[in-house]
């Protein structure tokens, strides 16, 4: 069994609001980088695949060469072989046929699990292209995973709740948060042994990104008019808080 | 008429003879100890500034003091007194004994004149009534009215087999002097065993000599040959653990060595921490066989007071208890004690501050941490948050609201520039980050540039790496710590000012041994230096004003006359109970300000102590004390009334 | 423009996608998936009872070639993710997934960053695929029904072992006028028991935040934010959440928040119309005594 996991490399996502700035249309280059936070829960998925299923375990991304001293993370909670596709596009359809590439490449994948959405771009469709361009079955928000006699069981959380879905073959899974698969802390013995692991690197492709064009890319303003509520007595608060919601027509 | 050795009893000698085989019993039991301590590592040596006199690795003051002397004790006057009554008592009767020893051996002249009166009959009567009472009052409140500490979680099994065979030595020596007394007649000096034989009637009976004095010589023999199997060891292993401690505040941590790790060639690459007795030092298993579960730690702990998992008197038992089971290799040791109570420890080291006997209790319990955190991966969440915040993004502030910058905006503040700028003020992470403490910050740059001081910031405020080492992860701290230290060297800083007491701490102990050498001074050192030196003008208020010690500025690191007297210029200085080393923590500390605390809340605990001096307001010195002060507060005060010195002082400048 | 539905009949969910489809066309056409029956007029209304999207995708892309249509419209939920990649590779076409706004000359709007910054981008190829955010469009009333064509089913590539609901008391948080969430700061399980006590009386539905989800407090179904459900209640009362961008991307359309939390600093008062800053477990009984009495 292989599994391959993709993650991506995104600015903060906890920059807060009153910091956040943009520039040429993207976030400052002063935040820190990190690995996209569902990008994390699917690793840990990963993991524990490759742990039940004795599976080898790939871990791909498709960023700048810098990235790749913070993929090690994914490598040092379990990930075996590192791949990064260099490339800068924040195109979806680029991006998904760069990594189609690459996996084809690999050969043998059969699973490709992916955060549900990345922290930057919040698009969430990468994996679904991606999937339709392999030929495999794609799944979104999936929140668990069992392979059983060859056949993939999974857990898809839905608006109204939870759905057991079952295949046959490959497939491309995008992955919501759930407590099973909050991210591990590597080991120190394995974040060293992470260092030593040599990454594969190539080159993406371009691709025609004429589709759409960007108008702008904005902050939008929030109104920030807190009415802090006097706190000595709970219960006149608790009157008054109701009194203004009336008054204000949001009861 | 002198006393005569071995009167009324044939074959004395024998009881002499009978030490031989009791005395290598004795000997085989300390022999016993050393056999299970030297499984330990050997004690690895790392560089503390501390100029205490030192023959090898002990400390001879120490040994004097705490060691022999026991200072510690007598933090508990009644329980201390007792216990110098009892160990004092027994002193001055064992240098009888062996007087008597060498009376009988060489013919030493102890039974004549004013010698035989006021020491052997005089002293060595009121030093059995001293011992006597001083064991009849531990007896009985171990028994009848024990300390919570005592019995928390259990109470150490052998005192009291001990303290009853004292009390019958001694009980039967003064019989034998009085039966002695009334056939011989009246001993100047030996006061009790006058009044004793009185209490006889005049009777007088030889037999009855006889067997009192082989019993007393069996018991007496017995109790010492059986000293090293039982807690009254700490005769011997206490002057020793304390003489080892190195005299200096803190749990001593020193950092770690990965070099291993990095070593391609490394075949077997050490375990990170401890999980079982052999990974720690012999100085810990000493600690852990010099304990006497006296509980004067757990009486202090912030988080045993305040109903949390951790004791450290009760982490102590367990490693003890697994020590005498002979469970060295038993990796059971940690899941036993639980990962709870070992994420609970502040690590204010207000236990081994207690410690009569310098047992180095948070030392114990961060190895245990280290050991979860960097091989086993387990921390509490919230905590774990924290961690991987830090680990990502190089401060553990998750979920902050504010930016990096945020602290200084609309101020105007030098860059640090080398050849220009004398000091660099150091923004660490809990005062970047969280607006509350954003105010010291603001109010340090006001004070130095008020007094002229010569200082800049760095472009980019970090953090020193202190609350990943106080989470068990060495390798994270230093990682951020090497990367400072680089900065620093290439920026050309020589002197720092911390805000922050675990900056302070991670700069002045931590940063050392990876080859930073800096010179760092606590804020509130160095406004008092200004004050002093009449480079700042203050206000003087009539407010009161109480000072809570933050844990690493003041136990940690002794710093506790400079804040006060900061706070005493500003105001009237006013004490909480707990103060200086016996300081109760704000519950931050140790990683802990990210914690879902289970029981009451310890910064709700210090607050309240704070509030109940009727204080106007509450100074300390630490953002990390005054983030969990002013939360704890919410519960009892409605108006703001904790501040940081910096920001009293600033209120408090003269104008112009 | 050609333009075309593709939604589950939900009246709330198909009302917001109508109102979109009104933006490039008169009557759209509309491929309704899964049981029930279609309210609304629409031009052409295809139906099948499948709603697994895997199961979907040749089908439809085939029925979309075939028709021909320009716009696609779909929401951003579990099926139209599901849905929305595979038929932009199938069709060639434009993909802009969590819409928010759509502007003349095919100009879309969507959030970026968590919310923090909003792009509007020029769609240059079509067909173009939309899944738009819920809650960002008011619902159409849907007047009338429109007889359906039954589409011939496919074969089941991925089969639907179980499906198990969430019980929700009361209202789904979609459609909730009343909204009481707790984040990480109610720290167990058992205390969300104390946030239904305020929602009932106002009938109202409780959530959770993303921090509470992950620490297994309540299901993800119940999930508020950007990767949760997107809501637009009249009143959102947050308790012990600390606002992050992507859990306020969630609520963006929330109009009046009421934030509960003992941290003066945390980030919801920010968004906040009024703000109580206490423990929930002082502030929040005493919330529900007041409303036991007066509602």
């Amino acid at each position: 069994m292989h599994i391959v996991v993709l993650a991506k490399v995104v600015p903060d996502y906890e920059v807060p609001s009153v910091d956040f700035e943009l520039v040429s249309n993207r976030a400052h280059p002063r935040y820190t980088r990190m690995i996209g936070l569902y990008d994390e829960n699917a690793i840990e998925m990963g993991v524990q695949l490759k742990e039940k299923h004795a599976a080898s375990l790939t871990i791909m991304s498709y960023g700048r060469k810098e990235d790749i001293q913070i993929l090690r993370k994914s490598i040092a909670m379990g990930g075996e072989k590192l791949v990064l596709i260099q490339g800068t596009s924040d195109d979806p359809f680029v991006i998904a046929d760069n990594l189609k590439t690459a996996i084809e490449q690999l050969g043998g994948v059969d699973l490709v699990l992916a955060g549900r959405q990345s922290a930057d771009m919040d698009r969430g469709i990468v994996p679904g292209v991606l999937g339709e361009m392999l030929g495999s079955r794609f799944i979104p928000q999936v929140s668990a995973v069992e392979n059983e006699d060859g056949a993939w069981k999974v857990s898809q959380v839905t608006e109204t709740g939870l759905r057991e879905l079952e295949f046959v073959g490959n497939g491309v899974l995008s992955i919501t948060s759930v407590p099973e698969n909050v991210p591990r802390i590597p080991a120190v013995r394995a974040i060293f042994a992470a260092k030593k692991k040599s990454v594969q690197t190539m080159s993406g492709r371009d691709g025609d990104e004429s589709w759409m064009s960007e108008v702008s890319v904005e902050i939008p303003k929030m109104e920030s008019t807190c009415e802090f509520l006097p706190v000595e007595d709970m219960n006149e608060t608790a009157m008054t808080l109701l009194k203004r919601l009336k008054e204000e027509r949001y009861l | 008429m002198g006393r005569v050795p071995y009167w009324n009893i044939s074959y004395g000698i024998g009881i002499d003879l009978l030490a031989v085989p009791l005395i290598i019993i004795f000997l085989y039991g300390l022999y016993g100890h050393w056999k299970r301590i030297k499984q330990g590592k050997a004690r690895l040596t790392f560089s503390l500034r501390n100029s205490s006199l030192k023959i090898g690795p002990v400390y001879i003051g120490a040994l004097f003091t705490k060691g022999i002397l026991g200072s510690r004790i007598y933090k508990k006057l009644f329980t201390g007194v007792a216990h110098g009554f009892l160990f004092w008592g027994m002193f001055l009767l064992s240098i009888g004994t062996a007087l008597v020893f060498l009376n009988v051996l060489f013919g030493l002249p102890v039974f004549k004149g004013a010698f035989n009166r006021w020491f052997m009959s005089f002293a060595l009567d009121a030093g059995g009534l001293a011992a006597l009472s001083g064991t009849l009052f531990l007896l009985i409140r171990r028994l009848a009215f024990p300390p919570e500490g005592l019995v928390a979680p259990k109470a150490r099994p052998g005192f009291v087999l001990m303290e009853v065979a004292i009390t019958v030595i001694i009980l039967t020596g003064f019989l034998l002097e009085a039966l002695r007394i009334a056939h011989n007649g009246f001993d100047e000096g030996a006061f009790v065993g006058n009044w004793v034989a009185g209490l006889l009637g005049g009777g007088d009976s030889l037999s009855l000599h006889q067997i009192v004095w082989w019993g007393h010589g069996f018991v007496a023999l017995a109790f010492i040959a059986y000293i090293p199997y039982s807690p009254l060891i700490h005769l011997v292993l206490a002057p020793i653990n304390t003489s080892l401690a190195i005299p200096v505040p803190g749990p001593k941590m020193g950092v770690l060595d990965f070099s291993a790790f990095e070593d391609e060639e490394a075949e077997e690459l050490p375990s990170l921490g401890v999980c079982k007795l052999t990974d720690f030092s012999r100085k810990r298993l000493l600690d852990f066989s010099s304990c006497l579960w006296c509980g004067r730690c757990h009486e202090v702990c912030p988080a045993a007071q305040t109903g949390k998992s951790l004791s450290p008197k009760g982490v102590i038992v367990t490693l003890s208890e697994y020590m005498n089971k002979d469970k060295f290799q038993d990796d059971s040791l940690l899941d036993e004690i639980s990962a709870n109570a070992i994420y609970s420890c502040t690590t204010c080291a207000a236990c081994m501050e207690v410690c009569p006997v310098s047992v180095n209790q948070p030392k114990a319990i961060m190895r245990m941490r280290q050991h979860l955190l960097m091989e086993r991966s387990e921390i509490p969440d919230i905590m774990g948050q924290a961690h991987k915040s830090l680990e990502a993004r190089q401060h553990p502030f998750f979920g902050t609201g504010s930016g990096p910058n945020d602290w200084r905006k609309d101020m105007d503040i030098p860059s640090f520039e080398e050849g220009k700028t004398e000091y660099l003020l150091w923004i660490g992470c809990a005062i970047t980050y969280e607006e509350r403490t954003q105010k010291i910050a603001r109010s340090m740059v006001n004070i130095l540039q008020k007094a002229g001081v010569s200082f800049g910031v760095l472009e980019e405020s970090r953090c020193t790496g202190d609350p990943a080492k106080q989470m068990g992860n060495e390798f994270l701290f230093s990682e951020i710590a090497q990367q400072n230290i680089e900065e620093f060297t290439s920026l050309g800083i020589k002197k720092i000012i911390t805000m922050c007491p675990h900056c302070y701490n991670s700069f002045t102990r931590h940063y050392p041994p990876l080859g930073g050498l800096f010179k760092v001074v606590p804020h509130s050192v160095f406004i008092n230096s200004l004050i002093k030196s009449g480079r700042l003008e203050l206000r003087n208020g009539e407010q009161t004003i109480c000072y809570h010690d933050p844990c690493y500025l003041g136990r940690r690191n002794n710093i506790f006359a400079e804040p006060r007297n900061v706070v005493a210029s500003l105001g009237r200085l006013i004490e909480m109970p707990r103060n200086r080393e016996n300081s109760f923590c704000c519950g931050g500390g140790g990683g802990n300000y990210w914690a879902e605390e289970e029981g009451t809340r310890i910064n709700q605990a210090r607050a309240k102590e704070a509030l109940d001096t009727g204080a106007v307001k509450i100074a300390t010195a630490c953002p990390f004390c005054l983030l969990m002060l002013t939360d704890g507060l919410k519960k009892y005060a409605d108006v703001e009334k904790a501040y940081d010195i910096a920001e009293l002082v600033n209120n408090q400048l003269k104008d112009g | 423009m050609k333009t075309v539905i593709i939604e589950i009949m939900d009246p709330n969910r198909l009302g917001e996608l109508v109102t979109v489809s009104k933006k490039f066309c008169d009557t759209p056409d509309i491929i309704a998936l899964g049981k029930g029956d279609l309210p609304g007029t629409f031009g052409k209304a295809f139906h099948t009872s499948e709603t697994i999207s895997a199961n979907l995708v040749s089908d439809i892309s085939e029925l979309l070639k075939k028709e021909g249509y320009e716009i696609i419209i779909m929401s951003a939920t579990t099926i139209g993710t599901g849905l929305a990649g595979p038929l932009a590779v199938r069709l060639s076409g434009s993909l802009i997934s969590e819409v928010t706004g759509v502007l003349p000359d095919l100009v879309i709007e969507r959030p970026l960053y968590g919310a923090k910054a909003v792009m509007q981008c020029k769609i240059e190829k079509k067909p173009l695929i939309l899944t738009v955010r819920r809650k960002y469009f008011e619902k159409d009333m849907l007047e009338g029904t429109t007889e359906t064509i039954e589409l011939p089913g496919g074969p089941e590539k991925v089969i639907l072992l179980a499906e198990k609901e969430e019980k929700q008391e009361g209202i789904p948080l979609e459609d909730a006028d009343v909204i009481v969430t707790g984040g990480r700061g109610i720290g167990n399980a058992e205390n969300f028991a104390m946030l239904q006590d305020v929602a009932a009386p106002l009938n109202g539905a409780v959530g959770a935040s993303r921090g509470a989800v992950d620490e297994g407090w309540m299901p993800p179904t119940f999930q508020i934010g950007q990767t949760g459900k997107i809501v637009a209640p009249s009143v959102y009362f947050a308790v012990g959440v600390s606002g992050a961008s992507q859990h306020l991307a969630g609520i963006a359309n929330a109009k009046c928040v009421v934030a509960i939390n003992k941290d003066e600093e945390a980030n919801i008062f920010n968004r906040a119309r009024f703000g109580i800053v206490m423990d929930y477990k002082k502030a929040v009984p005493a919330l529900i005594d007041l409303l036991k009495k007066e509602v």
